[in-house]
């Protein structure tokens, strides 16, 4: 009995060893930039499900001397657009760049709780969530497009009426295909959806894309970015683009409105960094290196 | 000098008939080893890709699976961390409920009943996300970890009280008679007495709650800042359009760290029924 009950607060012992170096405290700072210079490390938080705006870099080693907390991953870790973006943030304000993972529609619904200070998600700003968030100035553009199975026979919007459709939960192509107002300028939106669909919403984008690719006949389509279509067909998804684009996404950074501490002057920084990296070309060079295009010219 | 001839030794016949029944044992004991492979090797064949003899099987994307495997591993120890964290803090909260539901204070009785129903009238999924979206209200910031340790912990240990409470119960009247007769404090009985014995009968199915509490762990990913096996799993299957042969490698992990995990239960089970005899 005795050593069962010592075996037992050993294992208590080593399993509060193990976890002791977890969570980190903000400081008592009012002023969101400064908290962070004082911390030396900025949380992004950034959806590692999309390739190439945001995935891990499964061969990246964790560095030993990083600050990041421990259940944030640090720039070695991840890749991407938004990831590149992200560090170009921590490296104008001089501080470690480290990422938070939350689900999607965690970030978009605000009320952070301070889990992390901004995201770089490639988030299209839309009215309904500047009721939560604040935005910065938009740092790239993306046409949203239809994509169709191959084998659907499918070939303009209007054979869609009636159909089933996919979308990214908390997405703006869900919103769309719902028939909501995604909140853009007019001269933006190309299209409206199809009337009388079913819209199915599955966590992700990319769940719609596989679905399909496996064979499934739950919806005839799927609403995402062109890149990501881009991205499936180029790994050999059986799927083609539906015509040309319904609507372009401004999108940019995002930080929460009910956060603890104040991000007039991160925003200020972040939209002074963002017009400064359009200007120089640094904006162009990253889109070109992942996706092969020029998307940070604005469409309007 | 005559040397004495060693005497042939006779068995007896019921040595005779005990090693017949070894010998039977140990054939039977290899038919399953080897059914247990040929079943393995179906699975195999099942997710060669192949059609075989007119038979659709499942095909997956191999490089995927070998340039990943390997990532998707190391969401193992943050598995098992997870689970040895969340088990102690459920064995703990078990007692406490299970000694609470013994108690004849009302107030005591009804909190220790009202946590088990509370728990396990809800789902897990549901609490990952209650500990992670309610407590930063209360000021209270908990890492994706420990949110997910505390629901776990607090879930399982509402099941597991019932385990406990059965352990406590199955200690006869008896033994609490003979105790009071020692003049031993109604302390001093469950210390030294009743819980002792209680474990006996607890601890395999605690075993078992445990191997459970593995896979269950998987739900913490849901919150997004636990990098665990499921976690890794999802993230590098969804951005390479290859969900299916990451679950599958994740399911092998799983089940490789049950097999380990029933190995050792089937040790302390062993061990425990010694004195049954």
């Amino acid at each position: 009995m005795k050593k069962l009950l010592t075996l037992v607060s050993l294992i208590a012992v080593t399993a509060l060893l193990l976890t002791a170096c977890g969570g980190g405290s903000n400081g008592n700072a009012k002023d969101m930039l400064s908290a962070i210079k004082q911390r030396g490390y900025i949380l992004v938080s950034t959806d590692p499900n999309y390739e190439p705006q945001s995935f891990l870099n499964t061969e990246g080693k964790r560095p030993s001397d990083t600050k990041c907390p421990s259940d944030a991953l640090t720039t070695a870790e991840m890749q991407g657009f938004d990831v590149d973006v992200a560090k170009a943030i921590g490296d104008d304000l001089g501080v470690e760049t480290c990422f938070a993972t939350p689900s999607w529609d965690a970030i978009t619904a605000g009320s952070w709780a301070n889990k992390w200070d901004v995201s770089v998600g490639s988030m299209t700003i839309t009215t309904e969530r500047q009721k939560v968030l604040d935005f910065s100035v938009p740092y790239y553009y993306t046409p949203a497009v239809v994509a169709v199975a191959k084998d659907a026979g499918i070939t303009s919007l209007d054979q869609l009426a009636g159909k089933a459709l996919c979308a990214g939960t908390s997405t703006t192509y869900e919103t769309w295909l719902n028939h909501g107002d995604i909140g853009l300028p007019a001269s933006s939106i190309y299209a409206q959806a199809p009337a009388n669909i079913t819209v199915v919403s599955l966590d992700t984008d990319q769940e719609c894309a596989q679905a399909i690719a496996s064979g499934r006949k739950d919806f005839v389509g799927y609403v995402t970015s062109d890149t990501v279509v881009d991205a499936n067909i180029a790994a050999g998804m059986p799927v083609v683009k539906l015509g040309s684009p319904v609507y372009s996404e401004d999108l940019a950074a995002a930080f929460d409105k009910s956060s603890a501490l104040d991000s007039t002057s991160l925003r200020a920084e972040v939209d002074k960094l963002f017009t400064k990296m359009h200007s120089d070309g640094t904006l162009t060079n990253l889109s070109m290196k992942w996706f092969k295009a020029d998307l940070t010219q604005a469409p309007h | 000098m005559a040397a004495f001839a060693e005497p042939i030794p006779q068995k007896s016949q019921a040595e005779l008939l005990y090693e017949a029944q070894l010998r039977r044992e140990r054939q039977f004991r290899v038919n399953v080893a080897l059914s247990w492979l040929a079943l393995l090797l179906i699975i195999i064949f099942l997710f060669s890709g192949e059609k075989i003899l007119g038979i659709k099987t499942i095909g997956l994307n191999g490089t995927f699976v070998r340039e990943n495997w390997l990532f998707i591993a190391g969401g193992l120890s943050e598995t098992i961390r997870i689970s040895l964290l969340s088990i102690t803090l459920a064995t703990f909260l078990a007692l406490i409920a299970a000694l609470g539901r013994l108690s004849k204070f009302p107030p005591i009785y009804a909190l220790s009943t009202f946590y088990v129903s509370l728990i396990r009238g809800t789902p897990l999924y549901l609490q990952i996300f209650f500990f992670f979206l309610a407590l930063p209200q209360l000021g209270i910031v908990l890492p994706g970890l420990w949110a997910g340790v505390l629901a776990l912990g607090l879930n399982y240990g509402a099941y597991m009280s019932e385990i406990f409470r059965a352990g406590i119960a199955s200690v006869s009247k008896g033994q609490h008679e003979a105790a009071m007769a020692l003049g031993m404090t109604p302390g001093q009985t469950m210390r030294r007495i009743v819980i002792p014995q209680a474990l006996r009968f607890a601890i395999p199915p605690t075993g078992n709650e445990f191997i459970a509490m593995t896979k269950d762990s998987a739900l913490v990913s849901a919150t997004g800042f636990v990098h665990e096996l499921m976690w890794r799993a999802t993230k590098v299957g969804r951005a390479q359009f290859n969900n299916l042969e990451a679950l599958i490698v994740a399911a092998v992990f799983y089940w490789i760290l049950t097999l380990i995990l029933s190995y050792f239960q089937g040790l302390i089970e062993a061990r425990m029924s010694k004195g049954d005899r």
